[in-house]
């Protein structure tokens, strides 16, 4: 299991608290949500224009990934040899600390001082970047947010939008240190302008770096390959400029044909961005053959676990299917409310809340299975029909099996249960309530302040009952 | 027909008059209305926190009471879901109870899933002189599937207009314990949720669930909004005040 010690989950409830708060972070989140919505639906309409249907594409990619899942073992065998037969190297990692460990060990053989990276969650999960500045490497993201990210020294708030959390203004107050050059005023119609500023400062670190660094979208068994699905190009330069390509993934992110990434693609770049499929889309096998125009010499796969291989065969299996496209998140008003930072570690939204407990140790994340309405947003745009409320109501359940749970709230919970199990009892103490909340209520008949519920007053009036309960006006109602 | 209603715990304490008008409505449909005398919660607030040994005592006990009658008429989504979908699972594994709660959850239904999708009941006896927009609550949209069911009856009210919201099957940030632990998320929520009531301007929001009506209502009042008036399903259809 991944350690819990750079996750900040324990203080999701403080976090939050300030997320809510921060007003710049609400208007760039506001601004953002209407456009994952929107283009996701119109993406996923857009699939009965290809005569297909939403719902049996979304059964059949379940599938392909439970399958997957039932013997990942074999299909990590069979794409082991399969990378190897190509020139790849495949190397496995239990940990983050082993992960920064392999890379490390790779440069140094390779005499790299400069890695380029293109999206990696995985290099999150190991705090890569920190582990490479320490051993004298420097490490330069590329992808657009994950560069703004790495230029305000902070972490992706987001799996597919790392720097959603930023507006505009803050972007060109970074850029501007960064490149050296006076601040200038910006609007959205500098954005093109600004992208092709941080290309043009990019592209030197392309041509120089030793090591490319990159993540995959999957892995496909029958062929050795990593597919990557980008929108940027960076991830090409990454991949193909420098003369070593290491690519770090989880063991879960295999499938076994191309024809099943195939299917998979239907759905993940109209989940993620609505797109019907992504600017980019890079199948990239072994090493740069005799013939080839280009390509790396040297091609490493790290497969991490990192807590992966326990979730297998348990009661959490099914989240294994994730393919990170980010429609749960994007769906999801509490993440919409607060941004990814809050959640505390690399994985944000109803993913994160039942990810982290998971990877990280439930004990080092008691808030994040609580922090869902249960409104299943998230699961109705799942394109491999994770069950999300119900992973983070069996988290609940785990935290009360081991007593995880705080024993104020245990006590409430019971003496509540004891009260709802003996109807007279019961029925005399809501008469009480009734009659004590319409008590409470102020000159305009509202209760503003309410000692038992503070959270709900805080934002919320709460108009009192009338003074008698429906049982007691219905008993009398019949006695008359 | 004889079913029993089972009026909530939250409808009992907080708004007796949505369970009045829940009996009006039902009577009008010719249905015999019992409420069985027992009844308290349906132990949903124990099954999210976790606790399923609490949850399987309540779901016992609500059972007990229940199963006795053709039907279970429910006006909410959210404790509906529960007895429905949640009480099978719960006792999934116990072989005297599992049955009953089957068999239980097969008979139970949320008020106006019941009137359209049971009863084809099309003539509700009320009037609504304005215009209303629903709120489409999370647990009777995406557990229950009930979507078209309140719309069809309150188009059929006299003088009711039916205005669309943006995003009306949007969460409005309840979620029961969530609204008092994450106190400001929750509001941050029903923030958005005020908003789009904002702009259609509707006479009243409506809605099939008292925890999110309560919550939207407390918010709207706080926000300043002290004319829409905030309506359970069951008040509008059944009229005729408390």
């Amino acid at each position: 299991m991944a350690t819990g010690k750079h996750s900040q989950a324990m203080f999701f409830q403080v976090r939050a608290g300030l997320s809510v708060k921060n007003k710049l972070l609400q208007s760039a989140l506001q601004k953002a949500k209407p456009l994952f919505v929107g283009k996701r639906a119109k993406g996923v309409a857009g699939l009965a224009d290809d005569g297909l249907d939403f719902e049996l594409l979304r059964s059949t990619c379940e599938n392909i990934r439970n399958r997957v899942l039932t013997d990942l073992d074999v299909w990590l065998d069979i794409f082991e040899q399969r990378a190897k037969a190509s020139g790849a190297e495949v190397l496995w990692a239990r940990d983050g600390e082993e992960i920064c460990d392999l890379v490390i060990d790779v440069a140094r053989r390779h005499g790299v001082s400069k890695a380029v990276k293109s999206k990696s969650m995985l290099s999150e999960e190991a705090h890569l970047n920190e582990a490479l500045m320490a051993a004298g490497i420097q490490p330069v993201e590329t992808d657009l947010g994950e560069y703004i990210v790495q230029l305000a020294g902070e972490t992706p708030s987001h799996i597919i939008a790392p720097a959603i959390h930023k507006n505009i203004g803050q972007v060109e107050a970074l850029f501007a240190k960064e490149h050296g050059r006076p601040l200038q005023a910006r609007t959205s119609a500098d954005i093109p302008a600004m992208a092709r500023e941080a290309r043009q400062v990019l592209r030197q670190h392309f041509l120089s770096a030793e090591m490319g660094i990159s993540g995959a979208n999957f892995l496909i068994a029958e062929t050795g390959s990593a597919a990557l699905v980008t929108n940027e190009g960076n991830g090409r330069m990454v991949t193909t400029l420098p003369k070593v390509h290491v690519v770090i993934t989880g063991i879960e992110k295999i499938v076994p044909t191309l024809e099943d990434f195939a299917t998979l693609m239907r759905l993940l770049p109209r989940s993620a961005t609505g797109q019907t499929i992504s600017n980019y889309v890079s199948l990239l096998t072994g090493t740069k053959q005799p013939g080839d125009s280009e390509g790396p010499e040297k091609t490493v796969f790290i497969l991490v676990d990192n807590g992966r291989a326990a979730l297998l065969g348990s009661a959490y299996q099914d989240m294994l299917r994730c393919i990170r496209c980010g429609a749960c998140m994007n769906h999801c008003p509490v993440y919409f409310s607060l941004g990814g930072h809050a959640y505390g570690w690399v994985y944000p939204g109803p993913m994160g809340s039942v990810l982290t407990p998971l990877l990280t140790g439930i004990e080092n994340a008691l808030d994040l299975p609580h922090a869902s309405t249960g409104c299943n947003q998230c699961g109705s745009v799942c394109p491999v029909r994770i069950p999300l409320p119900e992973l983070m109501h069996r988290l609940r359940e785990e935290q009360v099996e081991r007593h995880l749970q705080p024993w104020s709230q245990r006590l409430a919970l019971t003496a509540w249960a004891w009260l709802a199990s003996n109807p007279v009892l019961y029925r005399w103490t809501m008469r009480r309530a009734a009659r004590y909340l319409n008590w409470l209520a102020d000159d305009s008949g509202r209760i503003r302040i309410f000692g038992l519920a503070p959270g709900w007053t805080a934002g919320r009036d709460l108009t009192p009952p009338a003074g008698k309960t429906f049982h007691e006006l219905y008993a009398a109602r019949k006695r008359a | 027909m004889r079913l029993a209603l089972y009026v909530t715990c939250l409808v009992d304490l907080m708004r007796p008059s949505v369970g009045f008008a829940t009996l009006r409505l039902l009577e009008a449909a010719g249905c015999e209305v019992v409420v069985p005398a027992d009844q308290t919660c349906c132990g949903q607030p124990a099954w999210s926190a976790g606790n399923r040994a609490l949850a399987a005592d309540l779901a016992k006990k609500a059972i007990a009471e229940l199963e006795g009658y053709d039907y279970v008429v429910i006006p909410s989504g959210s404790c509906t879901d529960q007895i429905r979908n949640v009480y099978p699972q719960l006792l999934a594994d116990d072989a005297a109870w599992g049955p009953r709660a089957r068999a239980l959850a097969e008979r139970t239904y949320e008020l106006t899933s019941f009137l359209v999708d049971v009863l084809h009941f099309a003539t509700p006896p009320a009037e609504f002189a304005g215009s209303v927009t629903y709120h489409d609550s999370c647990k009777g949209l995406r557990a229950l599937n009930i979507k078209q069911q309140p719309r069809e009856l309150l188009l059929k009210v006299k003088g009711l207009s039916l205005q669309e919201m943006p995003d009306c099957e949007e969460c409005c940030g309840f979620g029961g314990a969530f609204s008092v632990r994450f106190g400001d998320v929750s509001t941050q929520i029903v923030d958005r949720k005020c908003e789009s009531i904002a702009t259609v301007g509707a006479t009243a929001v409506v809605g099939g669930d008292l925890g999110c009506l309560m919550n939207i209502e407390g918010r709207l009042r706080r926000r300043g909004d002290e004319t829409t008036r905030v309506l359970h399903i069951a008040e509008v259809l059944a009229g005729g005040g408390n």
